[in-house]
């Protein structure tokens, strides 16, 4: 986070994650996913698989390319509650290098990365694509300063379900300071209409912990609203809320077959993109496996 | 007890000011940002210890030393009875200066001027001593400080107010310089009070308007102890425009036909910026508008008169004020004048007197001249003789001529007599009455000029101004020397450098002869061809029969000088409001000119009208600024104010010397020092033994 170029902070991320690639036992994995359909009449013939028809003799398809190439939307909350951060940077600041680390990181895999940053509503709205310059311009979309007041999900997730037709990687980018109850409507929505969600929740050390010492006035980001709060009395209780929210949250997230990924902004962003592939990868396997048991029977 | 400075007691408060901090909660001003407080309830703080008093007996002695300090300022004193000495207060001479000049005249102002008088007076105790003036132009007793001693001390204010009020404003101009020296002088001149201090002062009671006159004050040197109080009288509407006639040269009104001229002029806080000017009087003649900015005065020609008016009343209407509206003048005809001229010069003969003569003589807006020339020789005719305002004798006339011109003179003629050459001195010597008079031609290769000229004498007075006195550029080339000794009663105005006379005036009879030994055309003297020609001889023609022409433009309150009336008895005066003023025979100096407006002078035959018009500084309302008189040295002292109460200063008084008295303030000082020191030992006393419990637990 010390470089301040959020493009180059993005390749640094990137090319230190494939240098540590040789070292990784999970070599070999994508973020493409492939997928089999039976043959009917008329198909063409040059995508059937012929090892698989040589092995079990059936007719299967590989998808076409276009259909195989990944697309994906990052959601960065650009509120006003990701200005704050206890360290030298502030959430919305890590949030904006890890969608510029995964849109990178996908742009070089040949996938189609687009871009829709919110608060209360909508702000910016970049489709994916895959071509020369878009990546510099979501960068560029990426770097503007989170000016919302509120967090609202609900403007954004029926923004995206309505424009993006065909199926897509959905990663939202968030701290989630939103009920839980709102939420799942909403994320429902978006995987009824068949994107696949990755939720990144984000959440400062300090506000997992609230280890404040010092009664003072608490000035919430979002309302403005002051209250004055003594730490140590309310330490537990705040926890506890805390944690039921989490718990809440997962609940969701399991329900609707969700990847949540939860970080507190001191740790490194190669551990988040390596979590985000593994949890890829796994994805991947459970889907090849499901793939090659339904043929079989 | 009471309090000589109750105030500072105020100060005792200051010791609710520790505790009141103390208690108060002090509540964080920090300010932590946070990203939700979703997962927050508001919890109070808990009081802390700080919040609790501690050292209550430092507290209570701290509080005492601010209550005894605050006390000891407070300056207290028991009240107790003290026996009052009476002092003798100084007593006071006063003189009231009441204005009574034209532009008091205004609505209200003269009952505000008694109103001021009469609380002055109230004032006045009975060692006082007042003296009221009435000031205009000049300055009158009302009542002098002999009157106010000699009347009883319950009788003086109402004398003096039933003296004021039987005076009225004049039409008089404002000299305040000349009241306010007049009051300083009878300050001075009073006698002093045998016992005790003495204040002096004169209040002036005026509009003091923009016009009064301080120019007596200049050159004059102020009394030392004398005051000067000014209670300027307010009025209502104080701006106002005023009229007045646009002199003539010679500072004349303007004459019948001329055009008249008038300026109006306007105050600069005026609101109103039009006026009308009407003829009184003359319903035929219409109204003249005059546009006038305020602070500016317009200068133009009156409305057209109609003919046969006899008295011009011109009235400007449309200001606050009308008492300085009106003008009066006397329309005056122009004069025939005829002049004899006795000689046998051809008219059209430059290198003759009468061709100087006849161009000289030209008239004027008051005057139409006539010039007359006859040869000498020629027959005279009575009638003519009678008309002919003046006789020029260039040629010695025949005897029986002579005879007739000495019964003019004698009659109260005037005859010049240019002596042009010795041959004539017989006959002059007879017309003059004088015995073995002789004349030789003087001059020769050297030329003379007048050496000697008196400019007090009438004939010269109008070149008395040394802008016009240097004769030096006349030359004489020829002149006849006479023995002036030898003309019974003769008067020399003029001598030639040499000695030899000039110009010789011989009274005869009623009249006089006037000779002059040398003649005016270019072959004897450059007289005629100077600039002093012409008004030598209409100062001659002027002197040579009663003046009928436009008289001098009056003001009220200016000696007006009438000529002397033909049948030398006194003159009568008809005022304008109809009074009669009879001047003592001989006397031609009419001093009673206190109303504007037209004045009729009669005595027998002779009748002189003239017109008194208000002066046109009564006109400038403005208030004057007082600066102006600490400018010329008179010491200005504010209006004095009566005292609410009396009582309240001898009270104070009183206070003041029981608390000095008492010094009740050292005790307080004494006891707040004591309580210090208490406080003190009790502080360190406390300390110690906080130390000592902390070590052990140390």
């Amino acid at each position: 986070m010390a470089i301040r170029n959020l493009e180059l902070r993005a390749r640094g991320v990137v090319e230190g994650f494939w240098h540590g690639l040789h070292r990784s036992p999970y070599h070999g994995f994508s973020a493409e996913f492939t997928e089999y359909r039976q043959y009917v009449p008329g198909d063409d013939l040059r995508y059937l698989d012929w090892r698989l028809l040589a092995r079990t003799d059936r007719h299967y398809l590989k998808k076409f390319e276009d259909e195989t190439n990944l697309r994906c939307h990052l959601l960065v909350d650009q509120s006003r509650s990701m200005t704050y951060g206890s360290l030298s940077y502030t959430k919305a600041e890590y949030a904006a290098t890890l969608a510029a680390t995964l849109a990178y990181f996908l742009q070089l895999q040949g996938d189609a990365v687009g871009l829709l940053t919110f608060d209360e509503q909508v702000r910016d709205y970049l489709p994916a694509r895959h071509r020369t310059g878009h990546l510099r311009r979501l960068m560029l979309q990426l770097e503007r300063p989170a000016a919302g007041k509120a967090t609202d999900l609900t403007a954004p997730l029926r923004h995206i379900v309505e424009i993006v037709r065909k199926r897509s990687l959905m990663i939202l980018i968030s701290d989630l300071l939103v009920p839980a109850e709102p939420l799942e409507r909403n994320l429902t929505a978006l995987t009824a209409c068949g994107h696949e969600v990755v939720l990144f929740h984000l959440l400062d050390p300090a506000e997992l912990a609230f280890e404040f010492d010092q009664a003072v006035t608490f000035r919430d980001l979002e309302s403005g609203r002051d209250v004055f709060l003594d730490p140590a009395r309310v330490r537990e209780s705040y926890r506890t809320n805390l944690h039921a929210h989490l718990a809440s949250l997962d609940a969701v997230c399991q329900r609707l077959g969700i990847d949540c990924h939860r970080f507190d902004t001191a740790r490194p962003l190669e551990r988040a993109l390596f979590d985000f592939l593994r949890g890829r990868m796994q994805r991947s396997k459970r889907a090849r496996a499901s793939a090659v048991r339904r043929p079989s029977p | 007890m009471s309090f000589l400075a109750p105030l500072f007691l105020l100060g005792s408060l200051a010791v609710a000011l520790p505790i009141l901090f103390h208690l108060i909660r002090q509540t964080s001003r920090e300010h932590q940002p946070f990203s939700s407080l979703m997962f927050l309830r508001p919890s109070p703080p808990r009081l802390t210890r700080r919040s609790r008093l501690e050292d209550l007996l430092l507290l209570l002695l701290r509080g005492a030393i601010l209550i005894l300090l605050a006390g000891a300022f407070a300056r207290p004193f028991f009240d107790q009875p003290i026996p009052v000495v009476p002092q003798v207060a100084p007593s006071r001479q006063t003189v009231v200066l009441v204005d009574t000049s034209a532009s008091m005249r205004r609505e209200g102002l003269w009952g505000a001027a008694v109103k001021s008088v009469e609380a002055l007076l109230k004032r006045a105790g009975p060692q006082d001593e007042v003296a009221v003036f009435t000031f205009d132009r000049r300055t009158r007793s009302l009542v002098s400080f002999e009157q106010w001693k000699v009347a009883a001390v319950e009788e003086r204010s109402a004398l003096t107010l039933q003296r004021l009020a039987e005076t009225k404003p004049g039409w008089a101009a404002t000299h305040l310089g000349n009241a306010l020296i007049a009051g300083a002088e009878a300050l001075v001149e009073a006698d002093r009070p045998a016992a005790g201090p003495v204040v002096r002062r004169i209040v002036v009671v005026s509009d003091l308007q923009e016009g009064s006159r301080l120019e007596g004050l200049e050159g004059y040197s102020w009394p030392k102890g004398v005051a000067v109080v000014v209670e300027p009288l307010k009025v209502k509407r104080p701006t106002n425009a005023g009229l007045q006639w646009v002199l003539d040269a010679g500072d004349t009104v303007p004459s019948a036909n001329a055009t008249p001229r008038v300026r109006v002029s306007n105050s600069a806080d005026a609101r109103q910026e039009r006026f009308q000017l009407r003829w009184q009087n003359v319903t035929e003649a219409s109204a003249t508008e005059v546009y006038v900015p305020p602070g500016q005065s317009r200068v133009g020609s009156a409305p057209a008169l109609p003919a046969g008016a006899s008295d011009e009343i011109l009235v400007l209407s449309g200001d606050d004020d009308a008492f300085d509206n009106t003008v009066w003048r006397v329309p005056v005809k122009a004069e025939d004048w005829t002049v004899l001229y006795l000689g046998k010069d051809a008219e059209t003969d430059p290198s003759r007197p009468l061709y100087f003569l006849k161009r000289a003589l030209q008239g004027g807006l008051h005057q139409t001249i006539t010039l007359t020339a006859q040869p000498a020789d020629a027959p005279l005719a009575a009638p003519e003789l009678a008309a002919a305002r003046m006789v020029i004798i260039a040629d010695a006339p025949s005897s029986g001529d002579l005879g007739l011109i000495e019964e003019r003179v004698n009659g109260g003629g005037t005859a010049l007599w240019v002596l042009h050459d010795t041959g004539s001195v017989e006959s002059l010597a007879r017309l003059a009455g004088a015995n073995g008079l002789t004349a030789e031609e003087a001059g020769g290769a050297d030329y003379a000029m007048l050496g000697t000229i008196d400019f007090a004498h009438p004939l010269f007075t109008s070149f008395a101004d040394p802008r016009y006195s240097d004769f030096t550029r006349v030359h004489f080339w020829k002149h006849r020397r006479l023995d002036a000794a030898r003309l019974p009663g003769a008067r020399v105005p003029a001598r030639f450098d040499n000695g030899d006379p000039a110009l010789i005036e011989v009274p005869k009879g009623k009249g006089r002869l006037l000779v002059l030994t040398a003649g005016w055309h270019p072959a004897e003297s450059q007289l005629a061809l100077s600039s002093k020609f012409v008004p030598l001889l209409y100062s001659m023609l002027e002197q040579a029969g009663p003046r009928n022409t436009a008289p001098a433009a009056y003001r009220v309150g200016d000696a007006v000088g009438l000529p002397a009336p033909s049948d030398g008895q006194g003159w009568a005066v008809r005022k304008p409001d109809g009074a009669e003023a009879r001047l003592t025979v001989g006397a031609t100096q009419f001093t009673e000119a206190d109303l504007p407006g037209s004045y009729a002078a009669s005595s027998g035959e002779s009748r002189w009208r003239f017109a008194v018009n208000l002066d046109a500084a009564e006109s400038r309302t403005a208030p004057r600024q007082l600066d102006e008189l600490e400018r010329l040295g008179v010491p200005l002292k504010p209006v004095p104010r009566p005292a609410r109460s009396s009582l309240q200063p001898v009270q104070r008084r009183h206070q003041a010397e029981l608390e000095s008295r008492q010094k009740l303030w050292r005790w307080l000082i004494l006891a707040a020092g004591s309580v210090l020191l208490v406080e003190i030992g009790l502080a360190g006393w406390v300390t110690r033994q906080r130390a000592m419990q902390t070590q052990p637990s140390a």
